[in-house]
């Protein structure tokens, strides 16, 4: 048994291509027994070849794959222990529920006792036994997806594959799964392997979060870090929304460790996460809408601007408005804000401040 | 539409089906007549032709005889083409274009060109008229068939399903046998019923690489050939409802698990 | 949801269920046999071997037994004389060719009557089963339509001396039609429709009608009402719709259901000799007309049917170029 501290997965350095494209741009990563972890991207940005590598349906061109610190690069599908949740389920049409969870168990050489057991225990964690005798076609998207996630856990896989599990599902049953598969990988203990490109789903459910695009990482932190102290512009615009905020450094204030920066002739005051740009250079900040607070005097927060709302929009439980700031042409920032204070401030000129853990200095 | 065409439509429907049943009923007829004289009308009538195909061993032993070669020639064509298919619908290989006209071949060569083909290839291999040339014709002949229905079957499977397999720990060949053949199940069940009643029907193939033993088709042939008489619609008609019955079973069975999938 | 009670013991209970204590079950007895993982482990050690196990014996079917026969007969109808006698150098000649067109045209003439009966034969066929798919295709329900494409399937189960036995009783003199025909008082006598070009074609016809028919029904039911209904709404009239949306739509159904029937009814031998008379042999007919004998005069019949064939090929081919051509110029 190896050291539980020991990483579960580790890729070195994998690399994958597709005629010209590059699908995987030597990727090393390391995964923590009992993680969470949850690879983001837009279509094509390497995350689901990263998957099908792991689960041994792709050649990687060069690079090695260790899997319990075991190299398993050559390995076909059925000689590693880990075991998946296809996005269409790919339950076996003609094979009940108990016969597709059995499957794995069968080809494990365990016998029928033990199949027995096992499939009783799985079956009644994931509320399963009424179904055990239907087919796929007998089921719901959601009994479905159950039943996937119950079959690829029978074997008891070092790693559990999830490609984009919850894609076929409809808005409202994937907010409930979300909640249900964050709790089941807590109580097995199970390291997750999830591959999606919904950003919400990545937030809700992940330990860790890592950003793919064009076959590279962009950012590789837990929801929190990513959401709130984003690398590139590509995460900022990736998750959630943003104010993007062009500007040219002015110099480091060292004592507080931030970044002053001069926006159109304002001066603000940001912290770069990833990496301290030099003063005089051209930097982007991300700036979260639900970060911005309105006064009516001039707070005393790092940052302070005054402007006026041009636009509004209403979202339900917040309102989303547009901000021109005052005196400067072409300063506009956009904030989540309650309806009250919308109504109360009206056309009138009002002060704007946030904090400098707010503002995001980005590296590209 | 309007309803005019639409009427005319309507018509030459029924028209031609009456085209395709009235031949045959009036075949089924004839072999009711209690007269040697094949012609209309029909005065009286009997069963007496029936018993007499019953009691004629000849008759009864080459029904047998064909039955074996279309289970036997079935059998070959059934599993070499799903091997076609699977290799066909795998992952793209050089020439593949290539082998795929080389199996589509024995469907679109001529009969009479075929039956030949295969003669001469007998005599230069050796192999003697008889049974055997036979089964083997028909299975050749058949394979096409059967690769073509399994494929469409085949295309139709997400890729998603071996991969699973082949994730839960199963090596290729029992992917292949746990969860890809069943899914070909309705696709096999139809192609070897389509195979069964091609080798049956089949005349000229059996009549080029036959021996003294006749199949049925050749029987039926060379009874024509000396005259017309009733026994040879009570053949022919025996030989139809099988061939109807067998038909008619499968096309449901393969619709019913289709619907199934 | 969860029952929570359940899930504790999951974790624990994982490693227990990890060392099988009795017997595997049978694939897992059929994986563990030690012969067996031998035999995997040679057949799918890689995926290029993987790959040559799944293609070999294929593709040496296909060759030896798909084209092997066809290149026999080439071989055969090249050789000077025929059975090789014991230690006999094959010498090749193209002298068997020659005789296609020797003896004043005596072959010629069953072939260009194969020829034409072919075309005009497919072009009825066409004509008469056209109506018929688009029928079955529109103007039935869905539901039903399964169920009459069965009935019309019934008949072609039946086999080819079958079905040519019901049309010699069906056109005989004293066959069905002429007993209508006489009970009507339109003839006083029988027609003899039998042993002519008529009862040829009738039977033919009988024998491929349904060739034709399944592609022009998968063409007609693939095509999408709507382009009909939007013709229609720009104010087009039944015909032109037709003409110019539905016909167009369906030219791939309509090449491929013509190349199969023409290259099928050329090939058929007993329908030919018991529907036709002295006046209507086909080719077919003079090709096994040489393999009556022992074997001297199978180079001739050998080179008469590469003859046939690669003709028939060319029709069809230069067929299936007209229609893409046709195809194309309506894509403009």
């Amino acid at each position: 048994m190896a050291d539980p501290r020991d990483p579960i997965v580790r890729l070195d350095g994998i690399s994958k291509r597709f005629g010209k494209t590059t699908a995987l741009h030597e990727l090393h990563l390391s995964i923590a027994p009992g993680e969470f972890v949850t690879f983001l991207g837009p279509s094509g940005c390497g995350k689901s070849t990263t998957l099908r590598l792991l689960g041994g349906f792709e050649k990687t061109d060069s690079g090695r794959i260790l899997l319990e610190g075991k190299d398993v690069t050559a390995l076909p599908p059925n000689k590693r222990n880990v075991n998946m949740v296809f996005q269409d389920y790919a339950i076996f049409p003609h094979m009940t529920v108990a016969q597709n969870m059995a499957f794995g168990l069968e080809l494990k050489g365990l016998d029928r006792a033990a199949i027995d057991r096992r499939l009783n225990e799985i079956m009644s964690f994931l509320e399963l036994e009424p179904f055990a005798g239907r087919y796929a076609s007998q089921l719901s998207g959601g009994q479905r997806q159950r039943v996937a996630l119950a079959r690829a856990l029978a074997p008891d896989p070092a790693l559990l594959l999830l490609d984009e599990p919850l894609g076929a599902l409809d808005a409202k049953l994937r907010g409930q799964v979300q909640i249900e598969l964050k709790a089941i990988q807590r109580q097995t203990h199970k390291t997750f392997f999830f591959v999606t490109h919904d950003q919400d789903e990545a937030l809700t459910m992940s330990d860790r979060i890592v950003v793919m695009n064009a076959g590279r990482v962009e950012q590789d932190g837990t929801p929190e870090e990513l959401y709130f102290r984003p690398a590139t512009r590509f995460v900022a615009e990736f998750i959630g929304e943003t104010n993007l905020i062009d500007g040219t450094v002015r110099g480091i204030d060292r004592d507080r460790s931030e970044v002053v920066m001069d926006w159109r002739g304002i001066e603000l005051r940001g912290q770069a996460p990833a990496g301290v740009p030099a003063a005089g250079q051209d930097v982007t900040a991300s700036l979260r809408l639900e970060r911005l607070s309105f006064h009516e005097g001039r707070p005393d927060t790092p940052n302070a601007v005054r402007g006026r709302i041009v636009n509004r929009t209403f979202l339900g439980s917040r309102m989303a408005v547009d901000l021109q700031v005052e005196d400067v042409s072409g300063a506009r920032l956009r904030a989540f804000t309650d309806h009250d204070t919308t109504s109360r401030v009206g056309d009138a000129p009002v002060w704007i401040g946030w904090d400098s853990a707010s503002l995001a200095v980005l590296t590209s | 539409m309007t309803r005019n065409s639409r009427v005319f439509l309507s018509i030459v429907f029924w028209a031609f089906v009456v085209y395709l049943f009235v031949p045959l009923a009036l075949m089924i007829l004839m072999g009711f007549k209690d007269s040697k004289f094949i012609g209309f009308p029909i005065q009286s009538w009997t069963l007496d032709w029936y018993l007499g195909v019953f009691e004629d061993t000849d008759v009864i032993g080459t029904f047998f005889y064909s039955l074996a070669i279309a289970v036997a020639s079935t059998a070959i064509s059934v599993v070499m083409g799903t091997w076609l298919a699977v290799l066909l619908t795998g992952r793209r290989f050089l020439g593949r274009g290539a082998v795929y006209a080389l199996m589509i071949l024995p469907a679109l060569v001529p009969g009479i060109i075929s039956a030949i083909a295969f003669r001469i290839y007998a005599r230069q291999l050796g192999i003697e008229p008889g049974m055997g040339a036979i089964i083997w014709a028909h299975a050749v002949h058949n394979v096409p068939f059967v690769t073509l229905v399994v494929m469409a079957r085949l295309s139709t499977q997400p890729k998603s399903y071996a991969e699973a397999a082949r994730d839960l720990g199963a090596d290729p060949l029992v992917t292949f046998v746990r969860v890809t053949l069943p899914y070909l199940k309705p696709a096999i069940i139809g192609a070897s019923v389509f195979c069964l009643l091609l080798s049956f029907d089949d005349f000229v193939r059996s009549f080029f690489l036959g021996s003294y033993q006749p199949t049925l088709p050749v029987l039926i042939f060379s009874k024509l050939r000396s005259g017309m008489s009733p026994e040879i619609n009570a053949i022919s008609t025996i030989a139809l409802v099988l061939t109807a019955v067998l038909g008619i079973w499968a096309e449901r069975s393969s619709r019913r698990m289709n619907k199934e999938n | 949801m969860i029952d929570h009670a359940a899930q504790a013991k999951t974790g624990s209970d994982v490693a227990a269920a990890d060392d099988p204590q009795g017997r595997p079950t049978f694939w897992g007895r059929v994986t563990g046999n030690r012969a067996y993982r031998a035999l995997v482990a040679v057949l799918f050690a890689s995926p290029r071997r993987q790959f040559l196990i799944l293609a070999a014996f294929p593709l040496v079917w296909v060759v030896t037994q798909h084209l092997g026969p066809m290149l026999q007969m080439l071989n055969v109808s090249l050789l000077e004389s025929y059975p090789l006698s014991a230690g006999e150098e094959a010498s090749l000649t193209f002298e068997h060719y020659r005789k296609f067109t020797a003896d004043g045209g005596l072959f010629l003439k069953p072939f260009f009557r194969t020829l034409t009966f072919g075309v005009v034969l497919t072009f009825a066929t066409l004509l008469i089963t056209y109506p018929v798919a688009y029928f079955l295709a529109r103007h039935v329900k869905r539901e039903n339509q399964l169920s009459l494409l069965l009935l019309l399937l019934i008949p072609f189960w039946t086999g080819e001396i079958v079905r040519t036995y019901a049309i010699m009783i069906l056109l005989g003199n004293n066959g069905a039609v002429n007993l209508a025909l006489q009970w009507l008082g339109l003839v006083e006598r029988p027609i003899p429709f039998m042993y002519t070009g008529f009862s040829v074609s009738v039977g033919l016809i009988y024998l491929t009608a349904l060739y034709m028919l399944l592609p022009l029904y998968s063409a007609l039911e693939k095509l999408p009402r709507s382009y009909s209904e939007a013709a229609a709404d720009l104010g087009a009239g039944t015909w032109t719709r037709f003409r110019r949306i539905t016909l167009p739509l369906t030219l791939e159904g309509i090449g491929s259901g013509c190349t199969l029937v023409f290259l099928i009814s050329i090939g058929y031998y007993g329908t030919p000799v018991l529907l036709g008379g002295p006046n209507t042999t086909v080719f077919a007919e003079t090709i096994a007309g040489f393999f009556h004998t022992a074997g001297d005069e199978w180079p001739t019949g050998a080179a008469f049917a590469v003859i046939m064939f690669f003709t028939a090929l060319a029709m069809a081919g230069i067929f299936t170029r007209l229609i893409a051509m046709l195809r194309k110029g309506d894509s403009r």
